[in-house]
């Protein structure tokens, strides 16, 4: 009894301490050595010294590449909204109408990912190419003229972040839809819940609006015209495909894989700098891409290692808020 | 970033094609910002972890080394780029200038083909040179900027010259005194190339001046890249200038800079890119580029109409250079390597095979006897004409490098 007892005492380390050992040699040890380095001064070839007042490092960091910080932000946001945009209608689909092609159709979100990730990116420039396979042609038949490009625009590497992380987008709302009971539908349907016109058509043309401007500006695409695009769509949308029992049982149970599928994707979209490197120019330059030519080409690694900290803390200070606003607790017992 | 590998793997075509292929595979994996693995089988780890047998049980022939007349030793630790010596055609591991060595010398030469971006093999030995540590290689090659600054942290053999009569004798004048090593002691050229400007001739005409970089040509704008490589960049801008890149001053990095910041807001340059622009020279996205020779010859296999010129301003001349760690086992039978691969006949061997620029007096003599052709080319044995156009960017200390990469990074928008 002792000797068992003591097992079962010790039983939940023991199973916690593969992973507290992953954790501890892989990020806690080198995040502790990043930390530090982040208060070295000095060169290469002088050697570098560790001081508290070097913490200048930060604010000197923050100040100089605000521009790469705010864009990441920017570029994450809309990259996780067309996600969303993407994903949703996707998932739904796959959940409730797949049937027997269910697993079909799971499997073809993740195909892409048995792909590398730099290849995929790369085949982007070939789909996107200035005469590519897709507005070669439009080009030709004189709907676009010929100056006209997406590669090394902002919009290249937004929709190469988006593609890139559709599936962590896709898979969490899947699994939150897939468990809603469809009886709940019903009894909502048999308590006269019915189409959402009115509500839904002002809702859909003011989120339509919204988003299509943020994505215009993000995207430094004319505005107005991205508002009314939004507008048109939102109104559709709004009109025709929101019911009310959407609204008030099957929107808010899967607003736990909305919270999730955003963070998944959200968080490396925003230090992602393959996408912007390959697809991207000067101008569309995110923090990853600043981290990592601090880091290997100028040979700056307190500079490297303070932004990646400034990173990390906003991430988890914007997250905090965000789970403040959508509390996954909440969230899992309305209904 | 391209990890491209043209090599065929039939052999029914043409040797100059294949050699092409090589040189391309050579250049894009020596050039590839990302440092993709090259063909070499030599894991990352190698580096940190040196090849068998150089710490542990030391041979007999090390220990003769140490006592008055020197033999060469049983092994050789030899780090260099991918596809940058003559390899077998069928057989990748095989290298008859390496099996050569071993039949004048009887040294089994361990050729690992490890080096992809001279600051990431930098990152590997630092520890150890730091340390006052053996790296593990005996023979490394790097970029000039970068053996500079081995040579600054004193990090590097000096070599023995009296067991060196061939490259005393046949190293070309070009390369004699350079700044970080006028003695020409701890560096010797391996292989050099240049930059200039790549265009298709389609689209644009034929080209010579550096000034259509800078030209709004409804042809071009917008589909013109820039490298992202600091001293070809700065180098050219300059010479477009009528000035030396090899007397560069901080006035004339931040003039550049503007230069530079004004063609990007001309809407003319579309990206900073590495080698990658060769892919896109053949896809379209652009049609003038500062290009390195070597890609844009291997390219004109997909795309005829592909030209690398030599603008009438001038080019870069870039080198890379052999190397003996501080500290290296093997420090004697890497100074008989270097001296051997300045035997004309073995750099011959190695020139018509990489299709670089090689520093060796003689090679173009004894390749002019098997294959005319790959003599004449300037691409190899650039003429005087030429060399007197190709500059060699100066050797920057270290205040100087940081701020210049920082502001070149500015300007990248990093």
């Amino acid at each position: 009894m002792g000797a068992r007892g003591r097992l079962m005492r010790l039983t939940p380390y023991l199973l916690l301490a593969p992973g507290m050992l992953w954790l501890i040699i892989f990020y806690v040890y080198p995040g502790i050595q990043m930390f530090i380095s982040s208060f070295w001064s000095g060169t290469l070839e002088t050697g570098f010294t560790v001081s508290l007042d070097n913490w200048t490092t930060y604010t000197d960091a923050l100040t100089r590449y605000e521009p790469q910080f705010a864009r990441s932000l920017v570029y994450g946001a809309a990259a996780t909204t067309i996600c969303f945009l993407i994903s949703y209608p996707l998932a739904y689909t796959i959940a409730f109408r797949g049937g027997r092609y269910k697993n079909v159709m799971l499997f073809l979100v993740i195909a892409p990912f048995f792909t590398s990730f730099l290849l995929r990116t790369q085949s982007w420039k070939i789909i996107l190419g200035d005469d590519g396979i897709l507005f070669g042609p439009l080009k030709d038949a004189g709907f676009l003229p010929p100056e006209f490009r997406v590669l090394a625009t902002p919009a290249a590497v937004v929709a190469g972040i988006a593609y890139n992380f559709l599936p962590f987008m896709t898979l969490p709302i899947y699994v939150s839809l897939e468990k809603i009971d469809g009886r709940l539908v019903e009894a909502a349907k048999d308590l006269y819940a019915g189409p959402w016109r009115p509500g839904g058509t002002i809702a859909g043309a003011i989120i339509g609006t919204i988003v299509g401007a943020g994505l215009g500006a993000a995207l430094s695409y004319d505005i107005l015209v991205m508002a009314i695009v939004g507008l048109g769509a939102g109104l559709v949308v709004g009109s025709l495909f929101v019911s009310e029992s959407f609204l008030r049982i099957v929107l808010p149970l899967s607003l736990p894989g909305v919270f999730a599928g955003s963070l998944l994707t959200f968080i490396p979209a925003v230090g992602d700098f393959v996408n912007a490197e390959i697809l991207g120019n000067t101008q569309t330059r995110m923090i990853g891409n600043v981290i990592q030519s601090r880091f290997l080409e100028n040979n700056d690694y307190p500079t490297a290692a303070a932004l990646s900290f400034i990173l990390m803390a906003g991430i988890l200070a914007m997250v905090a808020v965000y789970a403040k606003i959508l509390g996954t607790e909440e969230l899992t017992s309305a209904g | 970033m391209n990890d491209i590998d043209p090599r065929p793997t039939t052999s029914d075509i043409s040797r100059r094609r294949f050699i092409q292929g090589s040189a391309l595979a050579g250049f894009g994996a020596f050039l590839a910002a990302c440092g993709t693995k090259g063909a070499g089988s030599a894991a990352p780890s190698a580096a940190s972890e040196p090849p068998a047998s150089t710490g542990s049980s030391p041979s007999p022939t090390t220990a003769a080394t140490s006592s008055a007349p020197q033999s060469p030793s049983a092994e050789l630790n030899f780090a260099n780029w991918p596809l940058y010596i003559d390899t077998d055609d069928d057989d990748k591991t095989k290298h008859k200038t390496l099996e050569d060595f071993k039949a004048k010398y009887g040294t089994e030469v361990k050729y690992s083909e490890i080096i992809n971006a001279n600051d990431e093999f930098f990152g590997t030995i630092r520890p150890a040179l730091q340390a006052g540590q053996d790296s593990g290689w005996d023979l490394i090659v790097l970029t000039d900027w970068m053996a500079g600054r081995l040579v600054r942290l004193g990090w590097v053999e000096q070599f023995d010259l009296a067991n060196m009569p061939n490259k005393v004798a046949n190293m070309l004048e070009i390369y004699k005194g350079i700044d970080f090593d006028p003695t020409d002691d701890h560096h010797a050229p391996w292989q050099s190339g240049m930059t200039g400007i790549g265009f298709d001739n389609a689209v644009t005409g034929a080209l010579t001046s550096l000034e259509s970089l800078w030209t709004a040509d409804p042809k071009w704008v917008g589909k013109v890249t820039f490298l992202n490589e600091m001293r070809d960049t700065i180098g050219l801008t300059m010479m477009r200038k009528g000035k030396d890149p090899s007397k560069v001053t901080d006035a004339d990095v931040d003039e550049v800079i503007t230069e530079c910041q004004k063609a990007v807001s001309d809407g003319i340059v579309r990206a900073f890119v590495g080698n990658s622009y060769a892919e896109d020279l053949v896809s379209g996205n652009v049609v003038l580029a500062m290009a390195w020779s070597g890609d844009v010859l291997a390219k004109q296999a997909e795309k005829e109409t592909l030209v690398w010129q030599l603008p009438d301003e001038g080019g870069m001349l870039w080198t890379d250079n052999m190397m003996i760690p501080k500290g290296a086992q093997h420090k004697y039978t890497a100074e008989l390597m270097i001296d051997f691969v300045y035997d004309p006949v073995i750099a011959a061997q190695i020139a018509a095979w990489v299709n670089y620029v090689t520093p060796v007096k003689g090679a173009k003599e004894v390749l002019a006897k098997d294959d005319p052709e790959l003599a004449n080319s300037p691409l190899i044995f650039p003429p005087d004409t030429f060399l007197a156009k190709l500059k060699i960017f100066k050797s920057l200390t270290e205040a100087e490098e940081t701020s210049y990469n920082d502001k070149f990074s500015t300007l990248l928008g990093n």
